[in-house]
């Protein structure tokens, strides 16, 4: 009983940052644009939360940076492919190396230093409730925000003017030129916000969970949100139950391990990237591929019919 | 809306327009590079001595330069093979990992006799490396499963398994650390009395002619260009697509297994958790500022080897750490990324009357 309770209440610190991030990569691909640049956004994300926790002492201004950081690297990415038409793939690429090496470049003096990051707010009577108590009220209250970014982010997707303007930028740009949408000027935006929510999630690794900033904090989690797009078919709920399965299968090897047992730790290791695989597999057999028809097409206005 | 300017794509880019264009961003990556160091603190009057005096010109420097470019190479070459057919191949580290393991497999279960076994791991790490690419590649064909995710989980995987493999069945007792016990000396590549630097260097050299002439001279190289510029028009004109793209994309992964192969035998002489780390991306960078060509991998391959080399320096004396390198090729890439704009598109200015 208290293994699935312990298990369960461990989920979000795996599933959130990727949660997060997913939900930025959603957007960036409605739009039309592969962004490969995640794992840098958070890991700048990861590193200014920490840095700007350190000095201010105030978890939330860290927060504030770490999506600052992702945004500002997010925007140097889509002026890179929205303005100057460069190959996204690359771009994502060199982003990422950027981000990746920024952290380091500018941690390098602040890293293994333990700080007073973002607490679970207590919850006395509820905390103890069987199961789900820990799940769901032993969570930093930025747990309950990324939730609630989930029907934010759906709700702007499917019931205003700019998630209708952002689908169809991703699904037919020369339609949505015609119509008067500007084409970079969607893609700018969709790549702001998609640094911005990576950077949430990796300020929420280094804020919210480990009260610490290391080097090499996001660990491939950018890749993993973005097979996890996939999985979602492109939508916000979807990607939450996915990042809780994920992180389900991610948390129960630290889970067994704590309970004494003798498990291959490396073999197991495997289980979360052979799953991902599998699920990507799956998920593009099925039937319904909702892929955004212009993935990875680079627009220009004179390539119209 | 009147749209003053418009962006025309260049039908051909005149050669001089585009060599300029390419060095203008190399330069301008290169400069950024300089004002990152000077800013992080290493002396102005330095930069050259660390950068370039220290690591090309003198014979410790060099050596060690060179020992570092024989994976750089292969890893370009990985990069290259892969991008010529639009293969996008994020998993070098991967397949580099597993060639290292299948040589290792080699010599621990002592496969052959001795004369000849050095031989057979770096058989064997190709064939690791063409093993691991084959899953993504099956994967893409079969399911159109995006090779660009599976290679990187792969990656993952790859590197799990080596792990299990130090921390279990391979562990040398020994030793305090995770790692393999050494090959043993006949399976060790010659040194070539320079340094560290071993016979490795003429396998590398060698694969970069082979892929030159397969790239260049062969049915699949030619073929390989048309598929990677377009499918379509590639399966349209009675090209066999699926044999060219299993031959590139195989001898892609061969390339990075090789790569580990080579470390395991020549540098290490052990399997370590810390082979091959950013290959991946050092591997892409070199092939792009290569332009594809095998030939001007290898120029650029020891370049890169020369500023990882200086980049051990500026750890220890000014406390830069790996991620300062890692940096620095992102800058250099996106640089040259961006100022591709001037050689790939003219701004025409329309006086467009608004509607």
């Amino acid at each position: 009983m208290s293994f699935i309770s312990f298990w369960f209440a461990s989920i979000p610190v795996s599933a959130l940052p990727l949660l997060l991030a997913c939900l930025g990569l959603i957007l960036s691909e409605r739009s039309g644009v592969v962004n490969l640049g995640a794992e840098g956004y958070m890991a700048v994300g990861a590193m200014s939360g920490a840095i700007v926790t350190l000095l201010t002492g105030s978890p939330w201004l860290g927060v504030g940076a770490g999506v600052l950081a992702g945004c500002c690297l997010g925007l140097l990415f889509a002026f890179s492919v929205a303005v100057l038409k460069a190959d996204q793939i690359l771009s994502g690429l060199a982003v990422m190396a950027i981000g990746l090496g920024l952290s380091g470049f500018i941690g390098r003096h602040w890293v293994h230093q333990p700080f007073n990051g973002m607490n679970a707010p207590d919850l006395p009577g509820l905390q103890q409730l069987p199961l789900l108590g820990g799940l769901l009220f032993k969570q930093p209250l930025l747990a309950w925000v990324s939730v609630l970014l989930v029907i934010v982010i759906a709700w702007i997707l499917h019931r205003t003017r700019i998630g209708l303007r952002f689908t169809a930028v991703g699904e037919d740009p020369a339609a949505a030129d015609n119509a008067g949408i500007s084409v970079p000027g969607m893609q700018m935006l969709a790549g702001m916000l998609c640094g911005a929510l990576c950077g949430l999630g990796g300020a929420y690794l280094s804020v919210a969970s480990a009260h610490i900033w290391v080097d090499n904090m996001v660990a491939g989690r950018g890749w993993i949100a973005l097979a996890l797009v996939v999985f979602a078919r492109w939508r916000p709920g979807r990607a939450l139950i996915g990042a809780l399965l994920f992180g389900a299968v991610d948390m129960l090897l630290p889970r067994l391990q704590a309970q004494g047992l003798q498990v291959p730790v490396y073999l197991m290791g495997m289980l979360p990237y052979l799953l991902t695989i599998l699920v990507l597999v799956l998920a593009t057999r099925s039937r319904y591929r909702d892929e955004p028809a212009a993935l990875g097409v680079t627009y220009l206005r004179q390539d119209r019919h | 809306m009147a749209f003053q300017f418009a962006l025309q794509r260049r039908a051909n880019t005149s050669f001089l327009r585009s060599s300029l264009t390419f060095s203008g961003g190399l330069l301008l990556g290169l400069l950024l590079c300089v004002a990152l160091l000077i800013q992080a603190g290493v002396p102005a009057d330095m930069l050259f001595d660390d950068l370039v005096w220290q690591v090309f010109f003198q014979a410790d420097g060099l050596a060690q330069t060179l020992t570092l470019s024989i994976p750089l190479i292969l890893a370009g070459l990985s990069a290259a093979l892969a991008l010529r057919v639009k293969f996008w191949n994020i998993g070098i580290e991967g397949q580099l990992w597993l060639g290292a393991i299948a040589a290792m497999a080699v010599s621990i279960y002592g496969v052959g006799s001795d004369s000849y076994r050095w031989a057979l791991m770096l058989v064997a790490a190709m064939a690791g490396g063409a093993l691991w690419i084959a899953v993504p590649l099956w994967l893409k064909e079969r399911f159109h499963a995006s090779e660009l995710v599976v290679t990187l989980l792969l990656s993952n995987v790859a590197f799990q398994l080596m792990l299990h493999l130090l921390f279990g069945a391979w562990r040398d007792p020994t030793q305090s650390f995770p790692i393999s016990p050494a090959i043993s000396e006949p399976e060790r590549l010659l040194k070539l009395g320079f340094g560290n630097l071993h016979t490795g260097l003429f396998a590398s050299i060698g694969m970069v002619f082979l892929v030159m002439w397969i790239m260049e001279r062969s049915r699949f190289g030619f073929q390989s260009r048309i598929l990677g510029s377009n499918r379509q028009v590639a399966e349209a004109s009675g090209i066999a697509v699926g044999t060219t793209l299993v031959v590139m994309v195989l001898l892609s992964g061969a390339m990075a297994g090789l790569a580990g192969g080579l470390l395991v035998a020549g540098t290490e002489y052990r399997l370590t958790q810390h082979l091959g780390w950013n290959m991946t991306f050092s591997g892409i960078v070199i092939a792009f500022i290569a332009r594809l060509r095998p030939f001007w991998v290898l120029p650029v391959a020891v370049v890169l080897a020369g500023v990882y080399n200086a980049g051990a320096t500026l750890k220890v004396f000014y406390g830069l750490t790996e991620a300062t390198v890692l940096l620095m090729q992102g800058i250099v890439l996106l640089s040259l990324l961006w100022c591709q704009f001037i050689a790939a598109f003219s701004i025409d200015r329309r006086q467009e009357v608004s509607v």
